[in-house]
């Protein structure tokens, strides 16, 4: 990720990723073999933040250990697709939800026993 | 396994690692901007050797061993999982997914947008890969 493209709070607690006119790709079918692709333009903008459910996994047989809060997250977005006159628009970031959002600290591998 | 056998193995390897960040089995991963540590010379990263494959490995991250069965290096998060996609990791992690919204397309269609599936990460931190400490910031979308 480009510097300046995500915040994420000094306390941690939230961030913020946001992407202006990423050129992606545009593949209904994924993962047909034959799926037709083309090229597209989207913009996104997601808002995570911790609520006070705090959460801790630690996994010593898969070596990882996250520490963090439950969160709530929400995004808005546009999508355009030149070749088919098409786009698309986000209703305002306010209006979405994501039923699972986390946030916080992990360390796994190598990290795990440091 | 013969030396050209182990560095046509090696070659491959190295093409899978970056496929994480270059193809993507979802819709797209964003591409990073590592960082040496202090301490780690550039020489350390970028040293090629003559066909061009550094020689320490690449600076890429190293995907979570289970996830890579499949060379899906990503699970959607959910309760008790790893949220993380990247191992020998140590840093800060946000996830989420199963979104629900709407928006209006250019011919005043309401279209709903979001699925079980449809998951966002934000992973930066320090990882180790190429021998050394890497600093790096990563999304998958």
């Amino acid at each position: 990720m480009p510097a300046g493209r995500f915040t994420i709070s000094l306390d941690g607690r939230e961030a913020v990723l946001e992407m202006k006119r990423l050129a992606v790709i545009d593949q209904p079918k994924w993962p047909a073999y034959d799926a037709r692709v083309r090229p597209a333009i989207m913009s996104f903008r997601i808002v995570w933040k911790a609520t006070g459910e705090k959460i801790l996994i630690d996994d010593k047989q898969k070596h990882f250990r996250f520490e963090g809060y439950r969160a709530m997250a929400q995004a808005e977005a546009t999508a355009e697709v030149p070749s088919l006159n098409f786009s698309w628009k986000s209703d305002p970031i306010n209006t979405s939800n994501a039923a699972f959002a986390i946030i916080g600290n992990e360390v796994n591998g190598k990290y795990y026993d440091v | 396994m013969s030396f050209s056998e182990e560095r046509e193995s090696r070659v491959q390897y190295t093409i899978n690692r970056r496929q994480f960040l270059h193809t993507g089995v979802c819709l797209a991963t964003a591409g990073a901007s590592a960082l040496l540590l202090p301490g780690a010379s550039s020489a350390q990263k970028d040293a090629p050797v003559p066909d061009g494959i550094p020689s320490n490995g690449s600076t890429d991250p190293y995907p979570i061993p289970w996830l890579d069965r499949n060379r899906s290096h990503n699970q959607s998060p959910g309760p008790g999982m790893e949220p993380s996609n990247i191992y020998h990791f140590k840093g800060h992690v946000a996830r989420c997914n199963n979104f629900t919204g709407m928006g209006t397309d250019n011919k005043g269609n309401r279209i709903a947008f979001g699925a079980p599936s449809t998951d966002f990460s934000l992973v930066r931190g320090e990882y180790f890969a190429a021998r050394a400490p890497q600093l790096g910031t990563f999304c998958h979308i």
